[in-house]
This record gives structure tokens, C-alpha cells and sequence, in this order.
């Protein structure tokens, strides 16, 4: 099922939450909002299942408005970054409330919970309380609640944003595979641009209640729109060019020990990092007193033999100029 | 134990850096103990050793032999039940509200909750009889043809009961609404409720449901008391149940809502079973509050042996008639709901750490 949103504004007291937000979700996608904290993705994300009302502009589940209709009547499965299990009740419970409120009888909600607790990899387990589980089985039994009455839209805020980073790499890739099975619409809220470009198949960054881009994964990080979806989606060197700043990304730049053409920059190796299969390498620039970030492959920087404090030569392969940096 | 161990053990016994010395901490510890023994065990040991130094067979005859006692006795479990009920819907309503909702006036009204606790029970006794007593507000009024004016409070209750079935049958969809449910549910409550408050107060007119003429004692009477006692106990609940909200946050209610839960079905399922223990907390402090309540109660109760005297009162008065043994056969009891408030508080209390544990 598609999911728009058109034209929605949100202010929490003077804060503008939303600023004129339009997002399309194509049937069966799996869209990231990607964003700094506070930039309204979170808001978003409410307002489309329904538990935040916007102050103006539709949503459409398909083609049908829901802007005024109440959450539980949107049949949307939402899932909480802290889980929001109920405690008192047992995993099996927890995971067939959506079937029990809507009067689905018991033995054929037994059978649905059976289904979703070798889903999540929890068989034998529904007798047990949330308190029990680990953070990551708590997930799980988060995301097979919100599935189990078989939602038109799947929404996720922060869904791993409690979890170890062990954990989380887990869970990312059996979410993925799960939205390869069940192909429900899916849109999760992250800030975590690495999370958004491995789980997602769309991403959309946003910043200060405004969408700056969206597109798949590889358009918003080769054709980042504008300096901050530069910035925000790692890291990134801003040199002096002619007259204007430029953004190049520390793995498009080398390291020479002789001076190079047009471009070169003279800098001093502060620091070095050898761990992982690029080498981070930080200098100074000579002539103006600028850090740059330089990623280079193992096998180079063993060619080149760098050391701390060497003065070497930089120059970007690939640089970025954006409009609307100035600063 | 043998001298090379024990030389041992104080070597590696590790000493906490912000250790007290020995001599600070015993002598708290033997203030505390003094205290306690001096000002509550004593004077509870007291009370039954008084109670019983006639032996059992009297005891027991102090408490079911004297009418009045029994009728006191009878009179404050009569009162204690609508006590209890008035305040836990006050207290989950008040609670809900303000953890749940933001509105002005929100602080205003956290600390009007308290306003019972802080006020004299004398002069909330005398609120009362300023407002219900013959010289009171409502005095006249009620002496002339008070049961008359029940029709009123009555169909204000029908009122409130209807708006909440309203709001539960309601369909909540919009679509799903047909005819006279599509209306504006503000118009239907204040244009409904209107109706059916007038209808009532005429029907019960019409069907003589209350003789007229007939005055109505609030003041020296068991309404006055039902009044005090569940004012004085107000805050009970609510107090309890406001940080318990609190600390358990709304998202597991957004979570029902979003699975399809009606807000009836949120309250049942989730809101509800989580304060749980806070509820039945906060019902066992109101219940013994209620139960000891002396000041308001004596101000409007008018002290009326047979008629108008709780336990609380009873005892005053068997002290005052220089019936000790009965004062303090009376005074055992209230001591006694007092110590099995304390036991059941405290396995509330183990048992609220056990769930916490994670193990249910």
C-alpha cells in the first residue's frame, strides 16, 4: 500500500515540528527518514499512524484519506524504540492484542501467535513476560505484535536505537529479510545514516522539519542536493576552492609525496589510524590551519611509508560545490 | 574460629571510603531504636495490654455488649465504603489526567489535590457545616424540603453515567457513522445532557419518588460524614497513582491504541493492570485514614452516641465516661487495621520489587 503525505505542517508551541512536509512511499518500500534529533522524523512518523494529529496537510493510506481518522482504525502496526511491551501480559499475549481487540477467537489466534513466535525465532517462549527477554528478543516480540494483525503499513521509530551495536547489526539484517518476505510498506525513523543505507531501499533525510532529499540509498550519497545531506551522511573535508567552498570526502582524496597539479594542498600528518581495511589518516594543512580527513587503502599507505609528521601533498579526486554553502 | 583466619579477615575486610566511624553509627543506630520504642512500640503494646487486662471474655464483651459500640463500629464500616469508591474514581480519573494530558491549569490542580492534607480536619469539618449546616448555604434549603432536591444530584448522575456510555458506544469511525452519531459529540453531551437532566428531575417529580417537605440532614447525620471522611481521604489515590503514570509513560496505551484498542479497551488492558498495585496502595492508606478519622468527623457528627458516633469518636467518648477498658477495646481495633495496613503494605511493597526483578 502507498503511503502520502502532502503539504503536513506540525508546531509543538513555537516550534515548527513540520515545515510543509510532502513524502511519497511506493507500495512495498522500505523508507528510512534519516535525520538529526529534533528534525521532526519521529513527528512524521506519528502523524502517518495517526497518534500525532497534524495542525494541516492530508495523509493518504492509498488512495484513501486518513488525516482525520483515529489510530486504531488505520490498521497500521507501529513499533516503539523502547518496545512498549505490555509488562503484565505474556509474549503470547503481548503478540496477539491486536487479534483480541478486534475479536479474532481464540484458537485461531493461538495459531497466528505460533506463527509469529517462529517468526521472531521465539518458538516456546510465549509463556514467559517482557521482564524475561533480552533487548533484542523484546524487539522481536515488538515487531511480531505489531504484524500479527496483518497491518497495511509497518512503521518504526528508532527500532534499534536501544540495542548494542552487536545486536543491532542482527537485527538490521533480519529486518531486511523479513520485509524480502512479507513486503509490507515499511517506513523507520533512524539517525544512524550507516542503518539507513543497509536496511533501507529509500532514503529520506530530513532537517529542521523540512525533507532536504530523498531517493535510493546510492542517488543521496553520490548526488548528495545540498551541503548538509553531505555532511550529515559522513564525513566530509571542506577545502577553500576559487572563490568558494568545496566538499570532498576523505576515501576521493590521495596522499603523494611529491607535489601534484592543480589542487594540491602541502599538509602534515597528525595523526593515524590503521585499524579496518582504509587507513584514516589526519592532517594539517600548511598554509591555512585546516584538519583533512584522508582515507586511504592499506596498500598505499604501506607504498608511500607515512609517518606522523611527514609533510605530504593532498589533492580531492572528486570535489562538491554546493549553492548554498557559505559557510 | 582459629586466631590466624580471624587476623586475615580483618586485613582484607575492605573499608568503604565514606565509612562513618564506628561510634557515629551506633549511636544513631541506638537513637532510632530509643525513638521508636519510646514513641510508637510502647504506647501500641500499651493499647492492647489495656484492652485485654480484663482478660479476653471482657474484652470481647466491651466490644459486643455496649450498642453504641457496635452501632459506632457498624456506622464507620458504613461510611468507609463510599468513601473508598468516591476517591478511586477521583483519584484514577485526576491521576489519568494529569499525567496523560497537558491543559492549563494542570499545576493548579496537582496542588489543589493536596489542598485535604494540608487544611485542619477541624476546619474542613466546619467547610461542611457552612455549607450544609441550618445556618449554611445550603441550610434552609435542605431543611425545608431537602429530600425534594435529591431529584437533582440524581439525575446529575444519570447525566454523567450516560455521557460516559455515550462515549463508549460511540463509533469511531468515521465512516462507520450513521445518522445521530454523525452529530458533534460536544453538542450531543451539552444538548443531551440538558435534556436528560431536565426529563429526570421531572420524571422523579412526576413519580414521587421523594416526598417534599421532608428536610434533609446532611450536618449531624451519616451524609455529613460520608462528605469528611472522603475529603479528608481525597488525595490518597490520586497521590499514589500520579508518579506511578509517570514512570510508566503512555507508550505501552500508544501501543494499544495503535494495535486497534478503543480507549475503554486501553484502560481495561493496559492502564488500569499497571497501577495496579499503586491502586490497591493507595485504597489500604485511604481505608485507614478513613477509619481513624476524628476531627472533621466530630465537627459535623455532632457526637451523637447510637447515631452519629464512628470508632474514632466511640473511643473519645468511653475515655471521657472513664471506661477504659472499652476505650481501648475500641482503640485495639483501629490499631489492629492499622498493623494489617502496614503488613500488606509491605508485601505489596516485596512484591512490586519481586515483578520488577522480572519474575512475575
Amino acid at each position: 500500500m502507498t503511503i502520502s503525505v502532502s503539504h503536513v505542517v506540525k508546531r509543538f508551541g513555537d516550534f515548527l515540528a513540520l515545515d510543509d512536509v510532502s513524502l511519497e512511499v511506493p507500495d512495498g518500500a522500505l523508507l528510512a527518514l534519516l535525520g538529526p534529533s529534533g528534525c521532526g522524523k519521529t513527528t512524521l512518523l506519528r502523524i502517518i499512524a495517526g497518534l500525532e494529529v497534524a495542525d494541516a496537510g492530508r495523509v493518504l493510506h492509498h488512495a484513501e484519506d486518513v488525516t482525520h481518522d483515529a489510530a486504531q482504525d488505520r490498521n497500521v502496526g507501529f513499533v516503539f524504540q523502547h518496545y512498549a511491551l505490555f509488562r503484565h501480559m505474556t509474549i503470547a499475549d503481548n503478540i496477539g492484542y491486536g487479534l483480541r481487540v478486534r475479536g479474532v477467537g481464540d484458537r485461531e489466534r493461538a495459531a497466528r501467535v505460533d506463527e509469529l513466535l517462529h517468526l521472531i525465532r521465539l518458538d516456546g517462549h510465549g509463556d514467559r513476560y517482557p521482564s524475561q527477554l533480552s533487548g533484542g528478543q523484546r524487539q522481536r516480540v515488538a515487531l511480531a505484535r505489531a504484524l500479527a494483525a496483518r497491518p497495511r503499513v509497518l512503521l518504526l521509530d528508532e527500532p534499534f536505537g536501544a540495542l548494542d551495536a552487536k545486536v543491532r547489526q542482527e537485527l538490521r539484517r533480519w529486518l531486511r529479510r523479513l520485509h524480502e518476505e512479507i513486503h509490507v510498506t515499511s517506513v523507520f525513523v533512524t539517525h544512524d545514516q550507516e542503518e539507513a543505507f543497509e536496511v533501507a531501499d529509500r532514503v529520506v533525510v530530513m532537517n529542521r522539519g523540512r525533507i532536504e532529499q530523498a531517493g535510493t540509498p546510492a542517488d543521496v550519497f553520490e548526488q548528495p542536493a545540498n551541503a548538509f545531506v553531505m555532511d550529515f551522511l559522513g564525513n566530509v573535508n571542506r577545502l577553500p576552492g576559487r572563490g568558494e567552498t568545496v566538499f570532498v570526502r576523505p576515501h576521493e582524496m590521495k596522499i603523494a609525496r611529491e607535489r601534484g597539479g592543480d589542487g594540491s594542498l602541502a599538509a602534515t600528518i597528525v595523526h593515524v589510524n590503521p585499524t579496518g581495511p582504509m587507513v584514516k589518516v589526519q592532517l594539517r594543512a600548511v598554509d591555512h590551519d585546516a584538519l583533512i580527513d584522508v582515507e586511504v587503502p592499506a596498500e598505499s599507505f604501506a607504498e608511500l611509508a607515512l609517518a606522523h609528521g611527514d609533510t605530504v601533498h593532498v589533492s580531492p579526486r572528486r570535489v562538491r560545490v554546493f549553492a548554498d554553502a557559505a559557510s | 574460629m582459629p586466631a590466624e583466619t580471624k587476623k586475615l579477615r580483618v586485613e582484607i575486610r575492605p573499608r568503604p571510603a565514606r565509612e562513618d566511624p564506628p561510634w557515629v553509627r551506633r549511636l544513631a543506630i541506638a537513637a532510632t531504636l530509643a525513638i521508636v520504642a519510646l514513641l510508637i512500640v510502647i504506647p501500641v503494646v500499651n493499647v492492647f495490654s489495656e484492652a485485654l487486662a480484663d482478660g479476653i471474655g471482657a474484652y470481647w464483651a466491651n466490644l459486643t455488649r455496649d450498642d453504641d459500640t457496635l452501632h459506632a463500629i457498624k456506622l464507620t464500616f458504613t461510611v468507609l465504603p463510599f468513601a473508598l469508591v468516591l476517591n478511586v474514581l477521583f483519584g484514577v480519573a485526576a491521576a489519568y489526567a494529569i499525567s496523560r494530558f497537558e491543559f492549563p491549569g494542570r499545576a493548579v490542580l496537582t496542588a489543589l489535590i493536596d489542598l485535604p492534607f494540608s487544611v485542619s480536619p477541624v476546619v474542613t469539618g466546619l467547610m461542611f457545616v457552612l455549607i450544609f449546616g441550618l445556618q449554611g448555604y445550603l441550610g434552609p434549603a435542605l431543611r425545608d424540603d431537602g429530600h425534594a432536591l435529591l431529584a437533582y444530584p440524581v439525575a446529575l448522575l444519570l447525566v454523567a453515567v450516560l455521557a460516559v456510555a455515550y462515549a463508549i458506544v460511540r463509533p469511531r469511525n468515521r465512516r462507520a457513522r450513521r445518522g445521530l452519531w454523525k452529530l458533534h459529540p460536544a453538542l450531543v453531551v451539552a444538548g443531551g445532557g440538558a435534556a436528560v437532566f431536565a426529563l429526570a428531575v421531572a420524571a422523579q417529580r412526576a413519580l414521587g419518588v421523594w416526598p417534599s417537605g421532608k428536610s434533609l440532614e446532611v450536618i449531624f447525620a451519616v451524609p455529613g460524614l460520608i462528605l469528611v471522611t472522603s475529603f479528608v481521604t481525597a488525595p490518597f489515590v490520586a497521590r499514589e497513582l500520579i508518579p506511578v503514570m509517570d514512570a510508566i509513560g503512555p507508550e505501552e496505551e500508544l501501543a494499544a491504541v495503535s494495535l486497534g484498542a478503543s480507549g475503554w479497551q486501553m484502560f481495561w488492558h493496559v492502564t488500569l493492570p499497571n497501577v495496579k498495585w499503586g491502586l490497591v496502595y493507595g485504597v489500604i492508606l485511604c481505608t485507614a485514614r478513613a477509619m481513624g478519622e476524628f476531627g472533621a468527623a466530630y465537627v459535623v457528627s455532632g457526637h451523637i452516641a447510637g447515631q452519629t458516633d464512628t470508632m474514632p469518636l466511640r473511643i473519645e467518648k468511653l475515655f471521657q465516661e472513664y471506661n477504659l477498658p472499652g476505650s481501648f477495646a475500641v482503640a485495639s481495633l483501629l490499631t489492629l487495621v492499622a498493623l494489617a495496613t502496614l503488613v500488606v503494605k509491605a508485601r505489596l511493597g516485596r512484591e512490586q520489587a519481586r515483578r520488577a526483578k522480572g519474575t512475575p
